[in-house]
């Protein structure tokens, strides 16, 4: 299911192809780029075309009350974001809210696909039912859990209570020692099952009669599982890190819906920064330039990633 | 394995323990909706849905908002969805079956595109869209919508495109059909159960879609189950009942259906990743 080799395409001017092309006029050379027009240019006014007006706001000083209003002012609006003290807690905030999401997801993930995977009954039943945090919408997640982390009623405190973990007032989402690690606990309960079902189709390719020798040598499961199993799911392990990423850092309506990035900037990441700036400041350009330093710094984690992993394929493949 | 009972006993508790994990929010979601106020204001904890209060779900329903707001969903979803489509599946075909100049950079564009957050473009969309009169509208919000979930759609179908073998339309193809009828008639019927999971994605990306929803629609007729959910959250006139019987409503169809698609939507997604 999981395919990481690139397939390589076959050469379309083979003889075989060249004939049949100048049968049809519109089987010509222009045939794939009508094909691929439609969706490119609905992306290049949908997304090109705002993600360039949101560059061109960046340098400007414009209001949300008037969009169309902009007074030129240079890097400022950069120059005040990379200054601002509340900027660096944003920084901070979505360092550790990425790399917590990521290895919580991508950890959860692999410990239950280890436990799905294999013969029992009513493994289908489990792995669909695992499956269900992944597929409910983010807001009716934030709904639920904000009524379970509620200070007075909600199930998680009754349950820390019985057990005699009660927490000072009961108080979760609003303190600030305490609301991003409630936020990370829901994040990753959301995003775990699509690594359990992504990480569950790549332990199919583990050869099981390499698994049953190595333990026939004495190998303990530790062992079996470093040596026979980690170097045939790595490649997905290390794109599932690229995908947890990238939602990590885009992902909004949770925190927004459950914190709005408090109390006091504690669960405010670059993207929930970026929205209340724009939509409860009204400073258009700050946010821009805010989005603008977001989005440089996922390029860059992204890729530097990406090299990382293929610098690790090399090395394995050697 | 199979001869080390311990291990089989660790296997079966850390399945239940995961399970019950996963499933517990909306288990609790159900069990709020059919609790009376008694228990869930007072200090005994119950635990099992009262199966009796189950005309809290009728009362939901009559209430005319939330009827409202699922059809606009409703409406946002499948428009969402037969663009999505419409859109995904010619370029699909074109970055699988052709290799073509810019070829690299459309799959790359593709690829990026999915690290733009809604946040992000929401202001700049917002702006664009009040010009082109489409604020307050559902057609505006299915058209944002659209894309953000394009990109993933059409990488489900150029690997779904990618598994069919290349004879069957150079066969057609040999008998003088155009492209486009190769398209329509020998590669999408084989692929159909991808465009199904396809169309499963791109429907629940609008009916789960809340950033633009809340932004761009002020008039209460068009407001979303997204929104009216969300508007839910720190409010305390509407019982609490009814709060999480209308989230369920609104989230079990998204729940079911992602099941019933979740071999191929997770076999387009890594595709995806992997390739751009």
């Amino acid at each position: 299911m999981v395919t990481v080799s690139t397939r390589v395409d076959g050469d379309p001017s083979t003889r075989h192809g060249a004939e049949k092309r100048r049968k049809s006029p519109l089987g010509s050379r222009w045939t794939p780029y009508l094909f691929a027009a439609p969706a490119v240019i609905y992306l290049v006014v949908f997304q090109a075309f705002p993600l360039i007006q949101e560059l061109r706001f960046s340098f400007t000083r414009t209001s949300l009350y008037t969009p169309n209003d902009n007074v030129w002012v240079g890097l400022a609006n950069y120059l005040s974001v990379i200054g601002s003290s509340t900027f660096h807690q944003t920084v901070q905030v979505t360092i550790v809210y990425v790399v917590v999401c990521v290895v919580g997801a991508v950890g959860v993930g692999l410990g239950t696909a280890l436990l799905l995977n294999g013969e029992f009954r009513g493994r289908g039943v489990a792995r669909a039912l695992m499956a269900i945090p992944w597929a409910a919408p983010a807001v009716a997640v934030a709904l639920i859990a904000t009524w379970m982390l509620n200070a007075q009623y909600g199930v998680v405190n009754r349950l820390l209570a019985a057990v005699g973990l009660a927490v000072p007032g009961g108080l979760i989402l609003e303190s600030p020692g305490r609301a991003l690690p409630a936020i990370l606990v829901t994040t990753i309960w959301e995003l775990f099952p699509f690594c359990s079902v992504v990480m569950l189709a790549a332990l199919q390719g583990v050869p099981q009669e390499v698994r049953e020798a190595a333990t026939m040598d004495g190998a303990g499961p530790w062992w079996s599982f470093r040596v026979v199993t980690w170097p045939v799911i790595r490649p997905t392990v290390d794109l599932l890190v690229l995908l947890m990423t990238i939602w990590s850092i885009r992902r909004f309506e949770l925190i927004w819906l459950m914190t709005q990035g408090g109390p006091v900037g504690t669960t405010n990441t670059l993207v929930i920064d970026l929205y209340s700036t724009g939509f409860q400041l009204f400073d258009l350009g700050k946010a821009a330039a805010i989005g603008m330093v977001g989005l440089v710094v996922s390029l860059v984690v992204v890729i530097a990633g990406r090299f990382v992993s293929r610098r690790a394929e090399q090395e394995v493949s050697r | 394995m199979r001869k080390n009972p311990i291990g089989t006993t660790a296997r079966v508790v850390g399945v239940l323990v995961a399970l019950g994990l996963a499933v517990f929010p909306l288990y609790w979601m159900f069990v709020t909706s059919l609790t009376s106020d008694h228990n869930l204001f007072g200090n005994h904890v119950q635990l099992l849905p009262d199966l009796s209060r189950i005309g809290v779900y009728a009362h939901a329903l009559v209430s005319q908002d939330v009827v409202r707001w699922l059809r606009n969903s409703l409406i946002i979803a499948a428009g969402t969805c037969l663009l999505s489509i419409g859109l995904a599946v010619p370029v699909g075909y074109a970055l699988s079956r052709f290799s073509f100049r810019g070829k690299g950079s459309v799959a790359l564009g593709l690829f990026l595109t999915q690290m733009l957050p809604e946040a992000l473009l929401v202001v700049p969309l917002f702006a664009f869209f009040r010009t082109l009169g489409l604020i307050d509208s559902l057609p505006g919000l299915i058209l944002a919508d659209t894309a953000f979930v394009l990109p993933i759609v059409a990488f489900i179908l150029k690997g779904a495109i990618d598994g069919i073998p290349r004879e069957l339309e150079e066969a057609a193809r040999v008998d003088g059909c155009r492209p486009l009828d190769v398209l329509t008639r020998i590669n999408l019927p084989l692929i159909a159960p991808s465009v199904a999971a396809g169309a499963v994605i791109a429907f629940f990306s609008g009916w789960n879609e809340y950033v633009f929803a809340v932004t761009f629609v002020s008039d209460p007729s068009k407001q979303p189950a997204s929104v009216g959910v969300a508007s839910f959250i720190g409010e305390l006139s509407t019982p609490t009942q009814t709060l999480m019987a209308v989230a369920l409503m609104y989230t079990l169809p998204a729940v079911v259906f992602y099941l019933i698609a979740q071999r191929h939507v997770v076999a387009g997604m890594t595709a995806g990743g992997v390739k751009g």
